[in-house]
This record gives C-alpha cells, structure tokens and sequence, in this order.
C-alpha cells in the first residue's frame, strides 16, 4: 500500500477508524456522528478522495429553504398583509401613512401588501383614500403565506418536502440572493454521497494496526508539558511538502554586501581605507591632478557646480603654489608644465567629486611612505541618467607609495586584482592614458561569465603631481571598475537598480 | 575621447596591406588606439583614440605613420620644417598678420600643399582631421580654428588682421548673399555655432588676399569662392588660426605631415607679423619649434624596474618615431615635428615602454609590507548596521542626487541648508541630499505593494551647508531608518533607538524640539549626547506622508555617525 497513514490529519483518521466498507457516507451523517464541523467534514473528504480511500458513488442537488431575519419576525409577529388585515378589522379606515406608523412599518412594505389585499378584494379605499375592509375573511393565499413561515421555525426546508401549493407560495416569498428582504433565503447544497474504497479498507486497517487514533498531540503546548500528558501520548508527524510561510528578515543591502566584499578584500592585500567629502573644488578635482584648466573634460558639460557657495575660501599651501607652478611652468617636479596662466580663482571653484582619484592626491599630502591606499567612493559626473550611466556611482581608486615601486610593481598589483577581486581566467594589459598617470596602463580581463572587458586604470603618477604634494617616491595609482561584476553578481541590468528606493526589490534581491 | 573614421582603402594603403580586425586589436594598443568598429560592408574602419595629448594620431595618416613604423623603424624625416636655426625657402609667399589682430585672435599662419589631386577619400580626410583638431585639441575652434582654400585663385601675399565687423563684408560657404562679419555671425549656421568666440570683440579676424579677395572669418566660415575647395582640386592653401602660437604651429606641422604622407608637396609660407612672439617677428610655417627632452637611463630602470640596455631604449624610441641620440646615461631625443607631448622624463619613459614592448614585462608583487585597515567611520558604520539588521531592519542604497521637491518641499522644511547645483541636467538630480529621511520615504512612497511592516535603513553620506567649513559645506556619515505599519508609533521609534544605543554604548538623553515641521508636534525628540544633538527621531508628519503620497503611518529616525562616533 503507497499510502503513509502516519502523515494522516488527524479529521481523515476519525472518519476512516467510524466507517466500514459498505457505508454510506455523507455529511450529515459524519457531522452527526462524530461531531464534525461541516467545514471540517468537507475538508476530510477532500483529503481522503485525493488519496483514493474515498471514492464518490452519488451526487445530487437539494434544496434548502431558511428563514432570513426578516421572515422570522414575520413569522412570529404576522406578514404585513395579515398585519393591516387585523389593524383594519378593528373597524377604523385608515390611510396607507397612518397605517405605516402604527405599525411601524416601512411604506414600501405597506403599499405592496395593501396592493395584496386589494387585489383579492378584500380591502378597498373611500372617497377620503382611506383604507377600510370590504370582504372579512382573510384571504387564502395570506394565510397560507403565514403558515409557510412558521414551518421554517423549525429549521430549514427541504424542497422536497414541499407541496406543489406550498412551492408556488415559497418561489413569492424566497430569493437565492439579496434574501434580506425577503423571509426566505434559498440555498443550493451538494449531498455527495462516499464510500470507502478498498485502499481504503487496507489504509483503514493500517490506521488501526498503527494504534493511530487521530488523538496524537498535534501543537505542543506549555500545558502538555506541565501536565506530563504528553507522556502517554504519540505525536502527530507532520508532512514535509506543506506550502511554507514567508518571513521578512533584517538584512544586508546586497550591493553594500558586495562592496563590503571588495573592501576587506582589499585591506587583506595591506591597503589602508580613505575617504572624504562628496563637495571639492577644481584644485584638487582637476588641477592637483596637473590636469589642465582647459582641458576639454573640465567644461562645464563634465561636472556638477556648486551654485553657492560658488568657491571655497582658500586652497591649502604650499601645495596652491606646487600645483600652480607645476601647471605654469613645472615648477620644482622637472617638468616644463603646460606652459599657460593658471587661474586662481577657477581653481577654488566648488565642485562635487566627479572622479575618486581627486581622494589619492589628498592621501598624498598626509600618507605614509611606504604606504597603500583604497577608496570606495561615491562620484558624481554630468551625464545623462540611463541604463548604463548612474546620477551618482562608486568609484574604486587607490595608490601604493613605495622607494622602489615601479612598473612591473604595477602590473603584478593588477594582475592581484584581477585574479583576487574579478576572479578573471585571462588578463592583459594596454597602455592607457590618464593625465595624472605616465606611464598609465590599462588591465583587460576575461571574466568567467562577462567575457573580455576593461577592470581598471592605472598608472605611476607624474611627478608634477607626487612632487608638488610633498612626495618624492614613486607612486602607482589605479581604479577599479566593480560595478559590471556587483551588477552580474545581482543579476540586474539597469545600473539605476543598485540605488533603487524599490524595497520588495531590494528585500528579494540575492547574490550570486 | 577623439573618434574617427577611415575607409579599408585609405588606412591599408597607407598600412601597406590589409590587416585582420584581430592584427588591429593587437597592434592599435601600441598608439592607446581601440578598434571601435569595422564596417565591412562599407568598408569603413572606426577607431577611437584615448591619449587627449597626441593630436598627430587623431587622423589615418598619423596612426598608420606609429604603427608602420612600429614594426619597421624608420622614421620619415619631413624636409619642409624651418626651425630656429634653418629657414627653409618660402618662394616669395607670404602672409602678413595686421597689429589689429591681437584685440581678438593674435595667430595665423599656413602653408601651401600642391602636386596631389584631391579625391573624394582625401577630401573627407581633410575635414575629418580638420573637425578632430579643432574640435577636440582646439576647444571647438576656441584655440584653433583651420581653413583650406583654392592657392591657385590667391594672390600673395596674404592679409590677416581684425576687421571692422559692419564694414568689412563677404558672401560665406554656403550662402549666396553678400554679408558683414557681424551678418555672417548672426545668420550663417556656422555663425550661429561659432559666432560666440568673436561677438563681443571690438574686431573680428579676417582673412585675405593682397587684391583683396576674401578667404575667411576664422574661426567661423570660409568665403564662397576661394574658400571652396572641392574634389579635383590640387593646390590647397591650408591655414590655422588661435589663440596659442605653440599649439596653432603644431597644428600646422599636423597637416604638413598628414598631407605629405597622402603624397602632397609641402611649400613653405613666410608669416610676418607687426608684434614679437616667442619665435621672432617673421616664421616660416611648417616651423619646428619643439624642445629637446631626455633622461636618464637610470630613471627607465627605475620607473619601469627592468635594466634596458641604452641601445634597446633607443631602439624602442625609435619604434615610437623618435629619433635619440645618447650621452653617458642620458639619452636625448629629438621630439618628431607633429608631436608636443614630452614634458618630463617620464613621458619619454612611457614611450621606451611601448617601445620595449608591455608584454616583455614580467609582472611582480609589491615588496612593502604594509598594515591593511578600514577607516573608523566604516567599522563604525558596520556595527550600526548589524544592529540595524538585528532589529529586522533591511539596509538601502541610495543615490546622493535628487530634487528640491523630494528634499526640501515634501519634507515641509526651509532648504536654507540644501546645497544646489549650479548646472544640474535635470531637475530630477537638482540638489545633494541633506539627510536621508527623503530617501527613506521616497521607498516608501513607491512600495506601498510590499509587504507591511517596512522596515528599513541606510548608513550613507548626506551634505549640506555649514559656513564655518573652508568650504562652506560638510559632509557627514549618517544612519537613517524607517518603520512604517498600521500600528507604528513614537514608541516603537523609540524602542529602536534605545537598543541601537544600548549596544553602541551610547549614554544619551531626548529633548524635545523647538519646531521640526517634519514629525508631529509632542511625538519626536532630538538626541543628545554629552549636551550634543546628534540626532532626531520621531513620528513622520501626515502632511508629509501626503506630500510623499504614503498612506501608511511612518517613524523615521536620523543620527550623525560622526559626531556619535567622537563622542562615545
């Protein structure tokens, strides 16, 4: 037999031990019998049919008649008819207003009986249209009305338990639906009769080998086992394929999760984390990095501007006068410098930081020697938002300073990236070109699932700049591009999505 | 990023042969070169270039001039360059440069190119490099602005100077009537685009003929007639005009060589102007006027780790077009005509290294040992998170950027210390956020479908105006959270922020505000620690849930990280 009867409800256990093969079984029987709810009784049928130990032999629609509210009041204080029969039996013409208010009852309800009572000619009105008895014998079809009412006091119909008579007057008096108006509601019920099936039989003597009586401890509870009750009892097993609930935990942002990833990362590689304002100026976004003033990506169309205040107050020394004698005329770095007029007061100019390396030239002139650098940083670039251009990104920028830092020191740094932060299966390097970097390279790296693409930048910086901030060594700089691999990991397309305010989103959202 | 566009023709020939695309990806690195596309079907090559300070590559001459060589150096010697010490002859031409011109646009110069017949290829070519070079190197024709013109028609010498707007007249490019420079900036498209460098100038820049006959308003447009150059053509006066005489010199040597790599002959022009400049009154254009530049062999072992003999550094050199000659340790270069990029040693280091080739170096691990470490603000910032995500809270990322109603309007408050963009791209992203408690509504106002309770929190950075800061603005890293339910109150808020500050150690006491329009009066408090507000909690104002279009009663709460972080 495939049937576990262990993993039995205990509803379809007290059924299947109360009946025999044979048996006809219904729901009235079983709510009678065993004291089932009806709703439980369905539920046990239901059950036991889908594991074919109950199997349907007939089926057939009653019909039930059931007193509303509305009839049991009329079936103990009169119908409206018999109401205003008996009013106006006392001799008195009334009109239909005078009527209602004696009755207390609503007009609607009086000038539909009235038009009853009329229409038998029992009743009619005077010249002051005022009602008065015409013919003193009740008519029939009240008084049978009545009747029919007071049998449903005693509990619902049956249809058939009806006489052709008695069923023309309950089709006036019932409605199937919206039956508060109207004494009798008319129901539908299926009467299904079961009967046990042999599996049945088998699953039933199974049951009663198992000594499983339905009466096994379902819920534990703090009663059970103060009692001890628990100790002479068997407990239900429960089934392993029950839908489960959902629960809504505290958790982690997943792309914060993944940055957070990156950024032990890199401080299990010895880099040390920087960080700083989301507002700088032009000096230390642009010309700190000997980037020159009119170099075409400081128009105005490439970063967001301040509105007020337009400008910081002052430009820290000596690096200022570094900076600008590196951008003149190459100042102390062994340079000839871009050979131009450096403009004092553009470069106080308030900006909001539109790449992260402007926070490595501020490391510069506080760090370390030897020393390593990261930043996971938030940059703002004027461009269009769109799938693949964010308001607002993370970059990933960092240095490393060192007496003998040099070239082949750059490229092994990539390559720890590559293999350790991108877990890239190939990589080559590009020589790139950034203005603060010579030389700069570009790392390409075929990632396991996104192919061949750009991870970062990098370069050794130029002495105009390590120079004018106090740093004599050579310093490798580089960036990262995490946000292809965070938006693989998590499965989104749209860049927008990293930020989304969508919280079912965010709450469903999974790393791969 | 300079882009542009040749036909398989033009860039194999000069090539030499055909490559594959997979040859070109190999080999376009070599000049910071990307294959951007390959039309094969049009057989049209598209390649973008990322080194903003080699013009010379920005054309197929160019490219193909570094990468040919590359392979088999020998580099071209130009023979048409004057210098300091060498005028080469300039049969007589001549361009004479008015002292008018300085109040608006103080240098000209050309140079004649004659002996090819233009076709359609080369034609294109030319307008591509002259769009490339004035666009990208010249700062839309800001600093550089060039024209071409029909030599056969000009009668030397030539005559640059600045001109009287209203009277000065000619019939444009393009245009059929006769139009003042004033006009022609006001009506002719190019005008329109251009017009703004000049329109304010007391004179605007003209060029022509010694009879007269109008070549151009540089930077603008180019006269109908002698300023039409046209396939068939071939003799071309070729001129540059700006504001830098360096650059307006070696955009000329540019086109000099370009040119002469498409099998023109270049013939000298004597420019003469009535002011000094840095390389006298009188320069015959192409001029070289490049620096020589050097370095040490040393600082190649240093800055590249591996010890390149002189002679493979000077045979990279010469790989990249540059001719060396060597003195000791030093080795001195001699920077080609068309380049102007070697201000330090290190930009000669670079090109040893392409030169040497990138793949011949090994990749090594720094030696330093250094201590890897989180800043403060972020192992602080973690423990406030974990006990966030303790309380059933889900951490949100959000962006810093937002408009004024979503920061200032909706919040009911007086934006007194919202820090606007000057030049915002839409008012969408208008403002940097002063707090996150916009953000964290904003959530709210789009997920009314998910279900209830939301609980949710960021710890990010907010800004805003502080004028005791050099720059008038602070930075602060922030936690923000919101429970929002049917049944959320004050003192579920409440509860929060009393077990946050439990584990963070945090003695604190609450106070209520003076009038905080954003929570509902009685029900929110600030935060005090050691007599400092750090921050504020309390239940959201229904006028600002409407504002938000949320329906659902909320609690927010704001903290300073920063400054609970100094004070515990």
């Amino acid at each position: 037999m495939d049937i576990d009867v262990k993993n039995l409800h205990p509803l379809e256990v007290k059924l299947l031990r109360h009946v025999d093969l044979g048996s006809e079984i219904t729901a009235d029987r079983i709510v009678d019998e065993l004291g089932y709810k009806i709703g439980q009784c369905n539920q046990a049928f239901s059950w036991l049919s889908a594991k074919g130990i109950l199997q349907e032999t007939s089926r057939k629609t009653v019909v039930l008649y059931e007193l509303t509210d509305l009839g049991r009041e009329q079936a103990q204080n009169g119908t409206p008819a018999q109401r205003i029969f008996d009013l106006l039996s006392k001799g008195e013409a009334l009109g239909l207003p005078e009527i209602a208010q004696q009755l207390g009852l609503e007009k609607s309800d009086i000038g539909s009986a009235y038009g009853q009572l009329s229409k038998s000619g029992t009743c009619a009105m005077n010249e002051d249209n005022k009602a008065y008895i015409k013919d003193d014998n009740l008519p029939a079809d009240v008084a049978e009305t009545a009747a029919l009412l007071r049998k449903g006091l005693e509990g619902p119909i049956e249809e058939t338990s009806l006489s052709d008579r008695e069923k023309a007057l309950m089709a006036r008096v019932s409605k199937k639906r919206g039956a508060a108006g109207s004494p009798y509601k008319m129901t539908e019920r299926e009467e299904v009769v079961y009967q046990l099936t042999e599996l049945g039989a088998q699953a039933k003597q199974a049951v009663i080998d198992a000594n499983i009586t339905g009466e096994e401890i379902g819920v534990l509870t703090p009663q059970i086992i103060a009692s001890g009750s628990w100790k002479n009892a068997t407990f239900r097993p429960y089934g392993l394929d029950a839908p489960v609930s959902r629960l809504i935990p505290g958790r982690h942002n997943p792309y914060g999760n993944y940055i957070q990833w990156v950024k032990d990362k890199l401080t299990s590689l010895g880099f040390e984390e920087f960080d700083g304002p989301l507002v700088e100026n032009e000096f230390w976004n642009g010309d700190a990095l000997f980037m020159p003033q009119f170099h075409s990506a400081r128009d105005i169309h490439d970063v967001y501007y301040v509105k007020e205040p337009r400008h910081c107050r002052e430009i820290e020394e000596p690096w200022l006068t570094n900076i600008a004698n590196a951008h003149e005329n190459g100042g102390n770095t062994g340079s000839r410098g871009w050979q131009y007029k450096f403009d004092h007061e553009f470069t106080r100019r308030q900006v909001l930081r539109s790449q992260g390396t402007v926070l490595s030239a501020h490391q510069l002139t506080k760090a370390k020697v030897p020393g390593k650098y990261f930043g996971v940083v938030r940059c703002f670039r004027f461009d269009e938002v769109d799938a693949t251009h964010g308001a607002d990104f993370f970059q990933t920028e960092g240095i490393v300073i060192g007496k003998e830092a040099n070239l082949k020191d750059l490229l092994g740094l990539l390559k720890m990236f590559a293999t350790e932060i991108a877990g890239a299966t190939d990589f080559k390097y590009v020589p790139g070109y950034f203005p603060f970097t010579e030389p700069s390279i570009e790392i390409h790296i075929k990632h396991p699932v996104l192919g061949w693409f750009e991870l970062g930048g990098s370069g050794i910086f130029r002495p105009e700049v390590t120079k004018s901030l106090g740093i004599d060594e050579p310093v490798l700089a580089w960036g990262l591009g995490i946000d292809r691999m965070a938006m693989m990991h998590l499965g989104i397309n749209d860049i927008r999505d990293l930020f989304t305010p969508n919280i079912e989103s965010v709450r469903t959202r999974r790393g791969n | 990023m300079p882009k542009f566009e040749t036909t398989e023709k033009m860039f194999y020939g000069l090539m030499g042969r055909p490559y594959t695309d997979q040859e070109l990806e190999d080999i376009f690195p070599r000049a910071k070169a990307e294959l951007d596309e390959h039309d094969h079907e049009n057989h049209v090559i598209k390649i973008e270039l990322n080194d903003t300070n080699r013009p010379d590559l920005w054309s197929a001459m160019g490219l193909a001039r570094l990468l040919k060589n590359y392979d088999d150096p020998a580099p071209r010697e130009y023979d048409f360059f004057s210098s300091k010490v060498y005028t080469a002859d300039n049969h007589g031409r001549e361009l004479h440069v008015g002292d008018k011109a300085q109040q608006v646009r103080p240098f000209s110069c050309g140079f004649v190119a004659t002996g090819k017949v233009v076709d359609e290829g080369i034609l294109l070519t030319l307008i591509q490099s002259q769009e490339k070079l004035c666009w990208n190197f010249g700062r839309k024709r800001r600093s550089i602005a060039m024209g071409i013109y029909r030599n056969d028609l000009i009668q030397y010498p030539i005559h640059y100077d600045g001109a009287d707007p209203d009277k000065t007249h000619f019939i444009p490019l393009h245009m059929e009537e006769d139009l003042t420079l004033r006009q022609i900036c006001e009506q002719h498209p190019k005008g329109k685009e251009y017009g703004y460098i000049i329109k304010d100038k007391p004179v605007y820049p003209y060029l022509c003929d010694d009879a007269g006959e109008p070549l151009s308003m540089p930077p603008v447009i180019n006269s109908a007639r002698v300023g039409a150059v046209k396939v068939g053509d071939e003799d071309l006066f070729v001129e540059m005009s700006g504001t830098v005489l360096k650059d307006v010199l070696l955009c000329a040597s540019i086109m000099a060589c370009d040119m002469a790599d498409l099998g023109f002959t270049i013939e000298p022009i004597k420019v003469v102007y009535p002011y000094e400049t840095e390389f006298g009154k009188e320069i015959t254009v192409p001029y070289y006027f490049q620096e020589p530049a050097s370095c040490t062999l040393e600082q190649v072992h240093k800055t590249l780790g591996e010890k390149i003999t002189m002679d493979e550094a000077k045979v990279a050199l010469l790989r990249m077009g540059v001719y060396s000659v060597s003195k000791g340790d030093t080795v001195y270069i001699t920077c080609p005509e068309y380049r102007n990029d070697f201000l330090h040693a290190v930009d000669v280091v670079e090109d040893v290294m392409i030169g040497y080739g990138l793949e011949n170096f090994e990749p090594t691990i720094p030696k330093d040992f250094t201590i890897g470490r989180l800043s403060p603000a972020e192992e602080f910032g973690r423990k406030v998170k974990d006990i966030m995500i303790g309380m059933g809270f889900q951490e949100m990322m959000y962006n810093y950027l937002g408009s004024r109603r979503e920061y200032v309007d909706n919040m009911h408050i007086s934006g007194d210390k919202v820090i606007m963009i000057a030049n915002p791209m839409s008012e969408n992203f208008e403002a940097v956020r002063p707090s996150i408690i916009p953000s964290l509504l904003e959530s709210e106002s789009v997920s009314g479908h998910a279900t209830y309770p939301h609980k949710i929190f960021e710890v990010g950075k907010v800004a805003y105006l502080e004028p005791s800061d050099n720059s008038g603005t602070v930075t602060r890293n922030n936690l923000g959270f919101m429970s929002a339910d049917g049944s959320v109150g004050f003192n579920d808020v409440n509860s929060f922020v009393n077990t946050l500050m439990y584990f963070l150690r945090a003695d604190y006491l609450l106070k209520a505000p003076e009038d905080d329009p954003r929570f509902i009066p009685g029900r929110c408090a600030n935060i005090m620690v050691k007599g400092r507000c750090v921050g504020v909690f309390g239940e959201v104002h229904p006028a600002v849930l409407e504002s938000w279009g949320c329906g659902m009663p909320a609690v927010v709460c704001e903290m300073d990280l920063d400054s609970l972080m100094e004070l515990i």
